[in-house]
């Protein structure tokens, strides 16, 4: 019956399918936007290679928040330190043009040496002060070449390589060139220090904070547990917004359907109340049905997730959108919860029509 | 108090022969049911008292408007009386509750609508195995079989209401209002919206299952040839049967 009641109307059926897919792909898609850029994130600052990552005082763990206040010359202090096999700093600045990028301002052997270098795709290294390296991620998305002059920071670049990425950024220009663009000579905005032994990196850490009190001083190994949404300030609540807002889309389609659903079969109502159907029946069976649409909802809104997800990654290569079999369950446990709510209400009023006004009902 | 129901069905599964039982199975008295329209009080019944005995076939006739179908949903336990009792197996309808009324008319009661009153989404085979899913006995497919065959319903279970003729959806009707074995039968103009030969038909088919199993049957008509073929005819006038109250 319920199945039979579901393919009655066909057209609203399908509607109301297509919003609850529409709440679940809202759902997954800004859950794996978010989440995806955080992983991603941490992979590519784990790929540096390094074991130990030191920021100054009160640095975000989102690196592209930290500004650039510490001196150069730290790194000498941590050079020195037992078991330190290399420091290599870097200067982060943030880019906004055709898209969002972090550029590493690098020294290009200590950060070699700490990374264990680049795999070259096509060109070389840095050489002059205006070369810029580009991963193969960003090359591939914005089509760019070797030998290409790329204009960023209002400053021309000429692309004279293309890297394997997950070495912490895509765009890679000399330290020197990216610090005086910023005005902040003898500045880097972190460390990357790699230890002559990883199990040395715990007492490295302990000598760091004891040169360094204030500073943040991280261990790669852990990046990834780090770069979550409740780290960054505003992400959670963004994320629950969304999340929010998904909901209302469910719960406000699914009430108007079986709004509608109820007042069309008041009399099918009535026949049912005359056979002798209890309130709960009738409950259940709006119920029912609302959970089989939701469940369709959800078939289709995991579908539609992957869909999206495949049509972002062609249009912009450098996302990355992280689906996961947790937040496709949260996702489906949200939908049918809107949907049940949704349908409560309906449901309720039907399992109250009067038999004798609803037989009578046209 | 919560009037205790007997849900359960007769033993005698397939067999409606009426038995020589004096009480009748249906007993109203001074049975009044009263509609406020906006700040006036309108009376559909006023006072009706009558016995139905079981094997019982009642045409209850009367002009509109002078509370037939009224008296038809209150003797039903679809609409609780404004005053007076009502007795449906020995079960008090203006005593009940809701849900209690709701459990008697799932285990005493089949009706038939004058406007068929199929689900649309059914076809015929599960519009009829609705009342026995409902039932607590479940479905019963032997039962579902014999009373198929009986309506010659056979060939026409899987076609929706869209698809059956008039006559015809009242069979599927007749058909989910014995399925459950029902103590007594209610059919509000069962011919209402049907030929002259579909009316005959469903009419015969409504004798035969009086005469031959027994079932007890109210008929609501405005039709004196379809009310002849009632045993008993009640004739009602402004809220009050008029006549036939009594078996004489």
């Amino acid at each position: 019956m319920i199945g039979h009641n579901v393919m009655h109307r066909p057209v609203r059926t399908l509607i109301t399918i297509i919003a609850v897919a529409v709440e679940v792909t809202l759902v997954i898609i800004v859950v794996g936007l978010t989440s995806g850029l955080l992983s991603e994130s941490a992979k590519r600052i784990e790929g540096v290679g390094a074991d130990i990552m030191v920021q100054p005082p009160s640095a975000s763990v989102f690196m592209a928040f930290s500004g650039a206040p510490m001196p150069i010359r730290l790194g000498d202090k941590l050079k020195e330190l037992d078991y330190v096999q290399d420091v290599a700093p870097v200067l982060l600045q943030f880019n906004s043009v055709n898209g969002l990028d972090i550029i590493y301002g690098i020294d290009s052997a200590s950060f070699r040496s700490v990374s264990g270098g680049f795999v070259f795709h096509e060109g070389h290294g840095l050489k002059k002060p205006d070369d810029m390296l580009v991963d193969d991620i960003y090359a591939k998305s914005k089509k760019v070449k070797v030998g290409q002059t790329l204009r960023i920071l209002e400053h021309d670049f000429h692309v004279v390589g293309i890297v394997e990425h997950g070495k912490g950024a895509r765009l890679f220009v000399e330290l020197a060139t990216l610090q005086a663009m910023a005005g902040a000579s003898d500045k880097a905005s972190v460390f990357f220090i790699k230890c002559d032994r990883p199990d040395r990196t715990p007492a490295v850490m302990d000598e760091i904070r004891q040169l360094l009190p204030r500073y943040e001083i991280r261990p790669l190994k852990d990046f990834i547990s780090l770069m979550t949404s409740s780290n960054l300030p505003g992400l959670g609540a963004f994320i629950n917004s969304m999340i929010g807002i998904a909901v209302a889309i469910g719960f406000l389609v699914i009430f108007l359907s079986m709004y509608t659903t109820i007042i069309e079969r008041t009399r099918e109502i009535g026949i049912l109340k005359s056979l002798g159907a209890s309130k709960p029946y009738i409950v259940r069976i709006i119920l029912s049905e609302t959970t089989l649409l939701c469940l369709a909802g959800i078939v289709g809104g995991v579908g539609l997730s992957f869909l999206c997800r495949t049509i972002f990654l062609d249009l912009f290569p450098t996302l990355t959108i992280l689906i996961t079999a947790g937040w496709i369950l949260r996702a489906a446990g949200i939908a049918i919860v809107g949907g049940l709510l949704g349908a409560a209400y309906p449901a309720w009023l039907a399992s109250r029509r009067d038999p004798v006004e609803a037989l009578a009902y046209e | 108090m919560a009037n205790t129901i007997n849900i359960f069905p007769s033993t005698e599964t397939l067999s409606f022969a009426a038995e020589p039982v004096l009480e009748p199975i249906l007993k109203t008295e001074n049975l009044w049911k009263v509609y406020r329209t906006g700040q006036v009080d309108v009376p559909a019944l006023r006072g009706v008292s009558i016995e139905i005995f079981p094997g019982e076939f009642v045409s209850i006739m009367g002009p509109s408007g002078c509370g037939k179908s009224t008296m038809l949903h209150v003797i039903g336990g679809l609409a609780r009386p404004t005053k007076g009792r009502v007795f449906l197996d020995g079960n008090d309808l203006a005593a009940m509750s809701d849900s209690e009324r709701t459990l008697l008319r799932r285990h005493k009661v089949g009706f038939v609508f004058q406007k068929f009153n199929l689900l649309p989404t059914l076809d015929a085979y599960h519009n009829i195995a609705l009342a026995q899913h409902l039932h607590e006995n479940g479905f019963d497919p032997h039962r579902f079989d014999v009373v198929a065959n009986l309506l010659g319903l056979g060939t026409r279970l899987k076609h929706k209401p869209s698809e059956l003729s008039g006559g015809e959806q009242q069979r599927v009707a007749i058909a989910r209002a014995i399925i459950s074995e029902p103590k007594i039968v209610l059919a509000d103009e069962p011919t209402g919206n049907l030929d002259t030969k579909s009316s005959d038909n469903v009419l015969g088919i409504l004798r035969q299952l009086n005469k031959d199993l027994g079932q007890t049957i109210v008929m609501i008509t405005h039709n004196p040839d379809a009310a002849a073929y009632g045993n008993r005819v009640l004739h009602m006038r402004d809220g009050l049967v008029v006549d036939g109250a009594n078996v004489h």
